[in-house]
């Protein structure tokens, strides 16, 4: 996506130890970032803004001698934090998310692989939409690659329930998608 | 439903603590049934990621396009360059404009291009002897605009009824080449 020309200068180096250790950080965090606020409902501009603010917040939480631990979820928290005050002052749902028109895939090789990837994708995105909200987060965050501690700090929900709700998304999509 | 049922999501996603882990291992390899749960598991968690993906993509302003449309709008913009090159200088001679602000802007705005001085003077209250003096002739065209001194000075530093002219010294090309007052 476009976000490789975010135009984001940080001075990496002042808030952490090692500059290259928080150029990593940046690398890493960025496009799944963007991505988890994409798929909420964000437009691709205005998440580029969001993790830019995000990661604004977290050069002063860091200035300021913040904790240094568990820093993704950190600022996927600031991030979708952030996200959900800009959906509530635009008035806006988040029940716009993850909405994708199936017919605009066409990466399959074949005829036959494009109308199957098609119909894959209706099912799921059906399914999906069944989806309680809570769930649609869990599973984002999860396909961000956090850790289910990280997504109930992210959320502010216990491990436990990030787990029983992961488990019951992962079984209604599947059953859903005749899986 | 197997017991182990609850539990693969977790063990998928490695989530589990070590023993649990160690008892899902042993379960697995025994039990048919969850082996195919964890496979559908396994797909709708790609395919979920998959999903993901083609909707960022989809909401991201494709580059390819943005390119396509380059040389278009700049040959567009070529050709519109061109275009008024070659036919605006012709029909600004051709078409005079006549407009209700060209008329009441000649009442004040006078184009006297090649005559002679003294036919201005003939239109203005300008004694002759200072027009003589300024010992300056047009070389192109000119347009002289009367402003009166009221407009330039405070009350009371200029005699009233006295006007200033403006010559502007127009250029073959349309350019402005100088600017002349004139009391």
């Amino acid at each position: 996506m476009s976000g490789d020309s975010l135009p984001l200068v940080l001075p990496l180096s002042r808030f952490a130890t090692d500059s290259c250790e928080a150029t990593t950080l940046y690398r890493e965090l960025r496009k799944p970032l963007l991505r988890y606020l994409v798929c909420l409902g964000l437009s691709s501009d205005e998440a580029q803004d969001v993790v830019q603010d995000a990661f604004l917040s977290l050069h002063k939480h860091l200035v300021s001698g913040g904790p240094q631990d568990n820093i993704r979820s950190w600022l996927f928290r600031v991030a979708h934090n952030r996200a959900r005050n800009r959906q509530q002052s635009y008035d806006r749902r988040f029940g716009t998310q993850l909405d994708l028109d199936a017919d605009s895939i066409s990466q399959a090789a074949t005829p036959e692989q494009v109308v199957l990837e098609k119909e894959k994708f209706r099912r799921l995105g059906k399914a999906i939409r069944l989806l309680t909200e809570s769930e649609r987060e869990c599973l984002l965050l999860r396909a961000s690659g956090l850790r289910y501690r990280e997504i109930g700090e992210v959320l502010g929900i216990s491990t436990s329930t990030v787990a029983d709700t992961v488990d019951r998304a992962i079984k209604k999509l599947a059953e859903k998608c005749n899986v | 439903m197997c017991d182990y049922s609850g539990k693969l999501v977790a063990w998928m996603d490695r989530e589990l603590p070590d023993n649990e882990a160690a008892d899902v291992d042993r379960h697995v390899l025994a039990c048919a049934e969850c082996g195919r749960r964890i496979d559908a598991y396994e797909q709708v968690s790609a395919s979920f990621v998959a999903y993901c993906d083609a909707a960022v993509g989809q909401k991201t302003p494709m580059p390819f396009k943005r390119r396509h449309w380059i040389p278009v709008l700049s040959a567009v913009a070529v050709a519109a360059a061109v275009l008024s090159l070659v036919f605006v200088p012709v029909s600004v001679k051709q078409i005079p404009i006549r407009s209700r602000a060209a008329e009441a802007a000649a009442a004040v705005v006078r184009e006297t291009a090649p005559r002679p001085v003294k036919t201005v003077h003939r239109r203005r209250p300008v004694p002759r002897t200072k027009m003589a003096n300024a010992g300056w002739t047009l070389a192109g065209p000119a347009v002289q605009i009367v402003i009166p001194a009221e407009a330039m000075f405070p009350p009371g530093a200029v005699p009233e009824g006295i006007n200033f002219i403006a010559e502007l010294d127009i250029a073959d090309d349309g350019s402005a080449q100088g600017l002349r007052l004139q009391p």
